[in-house]
């Protein structure tokens, strides 16, 4: 849709990684090929310890990675556990941007690189207080800044949907987060405030709603931010007098520019 | 095994076919014996089965199709690529995109066992849509119940509606979800004539490039078949035959292995395989094995293109040890797709599915001749001619239709106008069904520019028609929306019928979309009951009727008979999709009010035809008097609406449907969150509750009301203006939002929790 405006000077290379049962690829590839990037869907087969490092971004899209039928995202974890670990953590290291959303968000937290890097899960995606998936419309407050969300505003409320049903954060390592800025995202109502349920859809300790590591670059958020990537995506948009307000698309400039100036 | 069949008698044929479960008639045994006697041996029990699954009435239409080509599938509309004769309808959506419509219904194995009942007939709409090289970007769930609040003692073998509708939306939610395509319209209906036979009707539209649609027929002999997707098992035997019987008290434990077992994460990359498969032009033919497993699939391919089938059952991946050769071959084991590939293609081919760890297997070839062989283990167990196989018999059954004598009850005006509008706004056919739609994924795909729940955040009201903008490049959108009132059918098929096409075309206007197709899900009850039948005859003129005014074709869709049991039929229930254009989705329309000040107008007029409706239910009064239509009427009121919403006239709309004008409006300013302040003319309870085909309540942008009143000339009728936190209606009706709201949102939770 209409012109991409974020101009690139050399290409950059997104692997959109996949196996059997994710399925926001489709919408993932799309935002960043809007924005004059080159992404590429990769199925986990195809990405080995020497090409990742073709890619300048590492993006892991929403599903239900093989089914989710123990904890979400533990089997996509497993299977990049095997061959991928050591290469993934070089890759974090050097500082390349690695997005997960959703499902791609528990599975960086089942890997270990979120919140921060261990041999076993530090935080979990547990199932939503109303046990039961729902899809709605969420708004995020900005917190802190990370690799994706350089050109989002610091204490602005941003209209990203929802769609889990494992999204409720829970860590022992949650005051420390919330301490050191790792806390990027936090569910909030229309007036800006921390608001329960529906605002914050799955009871989430103080309504996290994403998190970076430390450094910033590996990022993981509930929400679906490509599916924000044009107003007309909003539930509210026919309420609207202007195009303002495809908040995801936000999150996907950042990232681009990030990984440009890498 | 062989079946005895040249030496038997009437009473010796009836017991053969329901010893081997083939559920075929005595005449069509007659015919069989006739066919076998010539070739001088007797069938073998694969042979039996195989007829037995072609012939069904689930497979064949037989009772069906003769009626229905004579009364409703003879309307022609220019945009039509592909009608009735394959899996799924295939429609011009742009002038490089075409759209693929299927739908169909999965009633009696979801009343058996609702989880995984409802969430194989997902799994089996997406491969009607896949097998035209479509992908799926909707699906729609129409679901029909006993009341949720029925205390009374169910029949035997009966499962209570609570568990039966909680275990449909969940198999639904998980399905769906997992698979990644959005479940974004449907509607749910409770009477108590579904307590023994829910009906659960499941639809999926797809997109696919023109160059790509692909056909459920082989390319020439030498051709081969190659069997894709799940290992066949013995769950799924005999639910063709299943489908086409009445249930009983002995159902489940008879039929549990009728009910399949679904699996969405084989069935996500198995279509990532076909689609590209079919992209990189490697296929000749695809069909999906739903009913009838193998058995309709490899034959009806075949015979399709004017060929014959060899095939053998060797190879062919099986869930365990000991499968007999007739199980194997009419298993209706989920997530398979069957592919005919010509010679050169198949090393590329296997390397797709390998790719995706999807099993992909050959299993036989095209032949020159009209025959059908098949052999396992060394030996031939099924040798026919197609065109005996293939051609099931036609049957014009006897039917009579019912005799309707008018019953307009007395009833004096209601005291107490304001109870018996939360009355309504709390029924369950028309409070919020938000405990259902938040369960399943509407936006994944990111293409639900107008989603079923819409309006201010926090405030969501239910929409007309949801709108999916499939292609990345271009603002086209297709509206979709299913609708339909069994209980008008009930009283009166015809009007019923029409009734349902009238409120689809509607529904799509509303949100500034042209009806464009149509699909039917036509649920009755058993046909060899004439009364039955006839009711099944006059909805099929009915949906005509308004069809053919509208100049729109049903282009797919399904027939489910045998929905009855020892405790009676369910009301006939004709379930209509309806797809729309819209040209533009940057000018779709809500129904959520939108600002302060706008004036609201109703088009068209209320009619004293109130039997059926919710306002005579809730008073507890019984009237047959049922809304009619008058489809040209219809025709031009959306023809105007079209043109108001395309000059940015209106900017919200909401057809007036359950509950009437009164409901209707609370329905929007819920989604707005505002008040309003409306009046209309003196006949108050037909004015207000009177559920009346064509029409809509619009909110007119300020200073355009002459503009707009030009339009539509005497079908405006101005009803007052947005403005405060109150709904109030001449002096009868005065009520704060948070009423409203309250009666509207929560009973489905209180029920459901």
């Amino acid at each position: 849709m209409g012109n991409p405006i974020v101009e690139v000077d050399g290409m950059i290379n997104i692997c959109i990684l996949r196996i059997e049962g994710t399925n926001c690829e489709q919408e993932t590839y799309d935002a960043f090929l809007e924005l004059g990037a080159q992404p590429e869907l990769v199925h986990l087969k195809e990405l080995t310890p020497q090409n990742l490092f073709d890619y300048q971004c590492l993006m892991i899209p929403g599903g239900f990675s093989s089914g989710d039928y123990v904890r979400a995202g533990a089997i996509f974890a497993a299977r990049i556990r095997s061959n991928l670990i050591s290469a993934l953590r070089e890759y974090v290291d050097t500082g390349y941007p690695v997005g997960g959303i959703c499902n791609g968000f528990q599975i960086l937290v089942e890997l270990g690189l979120l919140p921060r890097v261990s041999e076993h899960p530090e935080a979990c995606l547990a199932t939503n207080d109303s046990a039961r998936f729902e899809c709605r419309p969420t708004l995020l407050k900005l917190e802190n800044h990370c690799a994706f969300t350089q050109k989002m505003d610091i204490g602005s409320v941003y209209e990203i949907p929802s769609a889990h049903a494992e999204g409720k954060f829970v860590s022992p390592l949650t005051e420390e987060l919330m301490g050191n800025g790792q806390v990027i995202f936090r569910y909030c109502n229309p007036e800006g405030e921390y608001a329960g349920y529906p605002w914050n859809p799955n009871g989430s300790q103080y309504n996290i709603a994403g998190i970076a590591n430390e450094q910033g670059n590996v990022f993981g958020v509930m929400p679906h931010p490509e599916r924000a990537f044009t107003i007309y995506q909003n539930q509210d948009w026919t309420r609207r007098t202007s195009t303002d307000g495809a908040h995801g698309r936000l999150v996907f400039e950042s990232v681009l520019e990030y990984a440009r100036r890498l | 095994m062989e079946a005895p069949v040249l030496t038997a008698d009437s009473e010796k044929l009836i017991e053969i076919s329901k010893v081997t479960g083939a559920g075929l008639e005595l005449r069509e045994m007659e015919k069989i014996a006739e066919y076998f006697s010539q070739k001088k041996r007797n069938p073998t029990d694969v042979e039996l089965q195989a007829l037995g699954q072609a012939w069904s009435e689930h497979c064949s239409y037989k009772t069906s199709m003769p009626i229905l080509k004579e009364v409703l599938l003879d309307i022609e509309a220019p945009q039509n690529m592909v009608v009735v004769e394959e899996d799924a309808g295939v429609v011009t959506f742009d002038a490089d995109h075409a759209y693929v419509i299927a739908f169909e219904s999965h009633n009696h194995p979801s009343a058996i066992e609702p989880y995984g009942g409802a969430a194989t007939g997902i799994g089996g709409i997406l491969r009607d849509v896949v097998c035209m090289g479509a992908q799926p970007v909707a699906l729609v769930d129409p679901l029909f119940f006993g009341p949720l609040d029925y205390a009374e003692s169910l029949p035997k073998g009966v499962k209570h509606p609570k568990f039966l509708f909680s275990g449909v939306v969940a198999g639904i939610r998980d399905y769906g979800n997992r698979v990644g395509i959005p479940t974004v319209a449907g509607q749910v209906f409770f009477n108590q004539g579904y307590i023994s036979n829910c009906i659960v009707n499941v639809g999926c539209i797809g997109i696919v490039r023109k160059k790509d649609i692909i056909h459920s027929r082989v390319g020439t002999p030498g051709d081969y078949f190659i069997l894709v997707g799940g290992r066949t098992g013995r769950d799924g035997i005999h639910g063709v035959t299943f489908a086409s019987a009445e249930l009983h008290e002995n159902s489940e434990h008879e039929s549990r292995s009728a009910v399949q077992v679904g699996d969405p994460i084989l069935k996500e990359p198995l279509i990532h395989a076909c689609l590209e498969a079919n992209q990189r032009k490697l296929l000749t033919g695809m069909k999906d094995l739903g009913g009838g497993g193998l058995s309709c699939a490899v034959g009806e391919m075949a015979y399709a293109a004017g060929y014959g089938a060899e095939a053998s059952l060797d190879d062919v991946p099986l869930k365990e040890k000991g499968m007999e050769s007739w199980e194997i071959w009419i298993s209706e084991s989920q997530e398979r797709m069957m592919l005919s590939v010509a010679p050169p293609n198949i090393e590329e081919v296997k390397q797709i599915f390998q790719k995706w760890d999807v099993p992909c297997t050959i299993i036989g070839k095209v032949i020159p001749e009209k025959v059908l062989r098949i052999t396992h283990q060394g030996k031939i167990i099924l040798e026919m001619e197609l065109d005996f196989l293939t051609k099931s018999p036609q049957y014009h059954r006897p039917y009579t239709a019912r005799e309707i004598t008018p019953v307009i009850p007395a009833l004096t005006p209601p005291e107490d106008y304001n109870e018996i509008l939360l009355k309504l706004l709390s029924s369950p056919f028309i409070c919020s069904k938000d405990w259902v739609i938040r369960q399943y994924d509407h936006e994944v795909r990111g293409a639900t520019v107008i989603k079923p729940l819409q309006g201010k955040i926090g405030h969501s009201t239910h929409g007309d028609a949801a709108v999916i903008k499939p292609l990345r490049n271009s603002f086209k959108g297709l509206a979709i929306t299913a609708d339909v009132n069994p209980r008008w059918v009930k009283i009166d098929p015809y009007w019923g019928a029409a009734a349902a096409v009238d409120e689809v075309c509607r529904n799509l206007a509303a949100v500034g979309a042209v009806p464009h197709s149509l699909a039917d899900c036509l649920n009755f009850g058993n046909p060899e009951k004439p009364e039955r039948l006839g009711d099944f005859v006059r909805v099929a003129k009915g949906l005509h009727l308004v069809a053919s005014a509208m100049n729109i074709s049903f282009v797919s869709g399904n027939v489910s008979f045998y929905n009855e049991s020892h405790s009676g039929a369910i009301p006939p229930t004709p379930t209509i999709l309806g797809v729309g254009i819209v040209e533009d989705i940057r000018k779709a329309v809500t129904a959520d009010l939108k600002r302060s000040k706008n004036s609201l107008y109703q088009i068209g007029e209320a009619e004293n035809e109130m039997g059926g409706s919710e306002y005579y239910r809730i008073r507890s009064v019984y009237g047959n008097q049922i809304p009619r239509t008058d489809p040209e009427k219809l025709k031009n009121r959306i023809t105007t609406l079209l043109t108001a919403i395309s000059r940015g006239l209106v900017v919200s709309c909401h057809d007036i449907s359950h509950g009437g004008l009164a409901t209707c409006i609370c329905e929007m300013a819920l989604g707005g969150n505002t008040g309003v302040t409306v009046s209309v003319s003196d006949l108050l309870d037909v004015e207000l509750f009177a559920e009346s085909n064509s029409r809509w309540v619009v909110e007119v942008e300020k200073g355009k009301e002459t503009e707009f009143e030009a339009l539509f000339e005497e079908d405006a009728h101005y009803l007052g203006d947005i403005s405060g936190k109150r709904i109030s209606i001449n002096d009868v009706i005065d009520l704060s939002l948070r009423e409203v709201r309250t009666a509207w949102e929560t009973p489905l939770w209180r029920l459901m929790g």
